[in-house]
């Protein structure tokens, strides 16, 4: 008790997370997001092909549905583009931070007392380039989970490592 | 009492008639459309084989009923510490529960249950597993001694447990909510619901009484007069029977609020026809709130909402459905209780506006935005849409208010051991939140807010979030760097 002191707390001087420069996404990454919109962009190119065959009415216009799927396509390569270059993340000391999104910003910060448990996940094409799926779950629902796509995957499970690690020293008596 | 639960054992034998109604219940609700249609043929139907198909579905059910009650069985686990429940009658399951899984332990009683003199026990879990366990027919002892059994692996010191319950015992009751407060309650609260109705109900009906006055062109003998009587007369109707419902609805379902301390956690029991039990302990609360609007601050009452940590799948519409509300509380009431949950009384610390913005961007939803849409379609000449320009002011006045007093009223406060979220513009809300129950912490903003500087926050905790809109961005963020500081460092755990 003796050793107790309750000093006030600069609140300015704490480390701060804004200023923690973020890794970020394995480029090849980048390549799997590609890949998932082609895919999907192509079923729908195969779709309006079909249609403009199919349906004789619509051959005079054929331009129309071409014309969308190829903004779509362009549309969803652009968001694609600014979606992976906004990601990043960081494993500071006691916490986890990532940030996201597209038309805004999101940063999530987990401590590291406050994991529950640790995910890692392969995708097909992903296992193929040697990446991995982290996923950071809380007690706190799903919206506060946190998914990191696209990390290298000796690194993602080196990562996981450590998490699992400070989950048990958090929880010595095996709460 | 010593009761064993060594053995398995069955429920109480009237158990029968609560399995009886519970499966008559499930095939109704499965076969309502059926039976409906029946229902409105019964002339065309032959009597004889009605009452026939009748008496085997009760024999059948009654069958099923008792197959049920006879494979339904508990006990506990000593050996490997869990809690067995075995049930089904063809497909058989057997669920354990590790008894340090059990979260609470609720004893209840529904209608029937309470006709026939036996309770309901149900065991929830921290687990991820939404599946529910109760036992649906017992009697009170049993419950009580099953009960005490089932939390007894949270506190492993059974003797000194012991003499603090006969210590707690003496001390008795620790709030009770009064019949007046809850008449006070009914009275005062769920206005928002109740205007809905209310408009909804109003605009049916004078749509209707158009149509009739239409039809009928007998509007030369209804004057001005008559029909503002009539409205005024239906309006003040409406009024009276939505605050009777709101007050029955409250009294039934809070009717003989009683909170009673036992060593560290509160026990609540409440309901008129249902009645339920359940425990409040301070460890568990994630998040506290208070709510109470104008007429409610005049008499001193509010509720106050008691957010506890749920299995991690629910929803937040589940979430919201397992919070604790204990309704009519007046000003000591909730100190004492929010001093009991929280430890002290939480304090108002620096406080954070919301942007202009917030109060810019309303307006053009709910006001600009609206009214725009009004005038051009009443400006293209749809005449029909001109006498409906008088209830303009009304809703401009009104929106106008709202948007007035919820802005005024969305603060959030910060000191070193709390933080509270002000919100609402007609039932105020104060959610209380202690930083160490905090999950995770998100910032986000939009990029058209990066040049005023203004974000949201959002805090995670295993009873729901908190979030605050539209707040100076660089305080948001130093705030966060705190509260991350204080979730960090804190011994204290959120569970």
């Amino acid at each position: 008790m003796e050793n107790y002191t309750n000093n006030a707390i600069e609140t300015l001087d704490l480390p701060k997370f804004e200023s923690v420069a973020l890794s970020p996404l394995q480029a090849a990454y980048y390549k799997v997001m590609l890949l998932n919109v082609s895919i999907f962009h192509l079923l729908l190119a195969i779709g309006a092909g079909c249609a403009i065959y199919f349906i004789p009415q619509l051959q005079l216009y054929w331009y129309v549905p071409v014309s969308i799927v190829t903004v779509l396509f362009s549309i969803s390569i652009l968001i694609s583009r600014v979606s992976f270059k906004r990601r990043g993340f960081a494993f500071r000391e006691h916490d986890v931070i990532y940030r996201s999104g597209i038309m805004a910003v999101t940063t999530i910060i987990i401590p590291y007392n406050r994991i529950q448990h640790v995910a890692l996940h392969e995708g097909l094409i992903s296992r193929k380039l040697g990446l991995a799926t982290l996923e950071i779950f809380t007690a706190g629902g799903n919206s506060s989970d946190v998914k990191i796509s696209g990390i290298d995957k000796a690194h993602a499970e080196k990562i996981k490592q450590l998490l699992v690690g400070k989950i048990l020293n958090q929880h010595p008596d095996g709460e | 009492m010593e009761s064993s639960f060594n053995i398995p054992q069955r429920q109480s034998l009237v158990g029968i008639v609560v399995m009886f109604t519970d499966t008559l219940q499930k095939l109704i609700r499965s076969l309502w459309p059926i039976l409906l249609i029946w229902i409105f043929r019964l002339d065309d139907l032959n009597k004889l084989h009605i009452s026939l198909g009748a008496g085997v579905v009760v024999v059948l059910l009654g069958v099923v009923a008792y197959l049920r009650y006879y494979n339904f069985t508990f006990f506990l686990d000593e050996d490997n510490d869990e809690f067995v429940i075995k049930e089904g009658i063809l497909n058989k399951s057997r669920i354990a529960i590790p008894l340090e899984k059990i979260q609470q332990v609720n004893i209840n009683q529904s209608l029937i249950q309470k006709i026939i003199g036996v309770h309901a026990l149900e065991v929830d879990t921290a687990g991820s597993s939404k599946k529910e366990v109760a036992i649906k027919a017992i009697t009170h002892d049993l419950a009580l001694a099953l009960k005490k059994r089932l939390l007894e692996s949270d506190k492993k010191v059974v003797s000194i447990e012991n003499t603090e319950d006969v210590a707690n015992e003496k001390q008795g009751t620790f709030i009770q909510i009064s019949f007046a407060s809850l008449l006070k309650t009914g009275i005062t609260s769920n206005y928002a619901r109740s205007f809905a109705v209310l408009l909804a109900f109003v605009l049916t009906v004078f749509q209707n009484v158009e149509q009739y006055l239409d039809d009928y062109s007998i509007s030369q003998y209804v004057t001005a007069e008559v029909l503002l009587q009539f409205i005024v007369f239906i309006i003040v109707g409406i009024i009276i029977i939505t605050l009777l419902i709101n007050l029955i609805r409250t009294i039934l379902k809070y009717f003989n609020y009683k909170i009673t301390q036992q060593q560290n956690s509160l026990l609540l029991s409440f309901g008129l026809l249902n009645t339920r039990n359940t425990i409040i302990k301070p460890e568990r609360v994630q998040m506290v709130g208070v709510r109470r609007n104008f007429f409610q601050r005049k008499i001193d009452i509010q509720d106050v909402k008691i957010k506890q940590a749920s299995s991690s799948d629910s929803s937040s519409k589940e979430q919201q459905k397992l919070a604790i509300e204990i309704p009519g509380c007046s000003e000591n009431e909730k100190d004492t209780l929010l001093k009991f949950i929280l430890g002290k009384i939480p304090e108002r610390g620096v406080m954070l506006k919301p942007n202009i913005r917030k109060v810019i961007i309303q307006t053009l939803f709910f006001l600009i935005m609206p009214l725009s849409i009004f005038f051009t379609f009443s400006y293209l000449n749809i005449s029909m849409l001109y006498d409906y320009g008088v209830y303009v002011p009304v809703y401009s006045l009104f929106v106008i208010l709202l948007i007035y007093f919820s802005y005024r009223n969305n603060r959030l406060f910060v000191n070193n051991d709390f933080i509270i979220k002000q919100s609402g513009a007609w039932d105020i809300d104060n959610d209380f939140l202690a930083p160490h129950k905090i999950q995770a912490i998100s910032l986000k903003q939009y990029f058209w807010h990066k040049r005023a500087n203004i974000g949201t926050v959002k805090l995670y905790t295993a009873g729901g979030e908190l979030s605050f809109d539209l707040a100076d961005y660089t305080k948001l963020k130093e705030l966060t760097n705190y509260w991350l500081y204080q979730v960090e460092t804190t011994d204290k755990n959120w569970m």
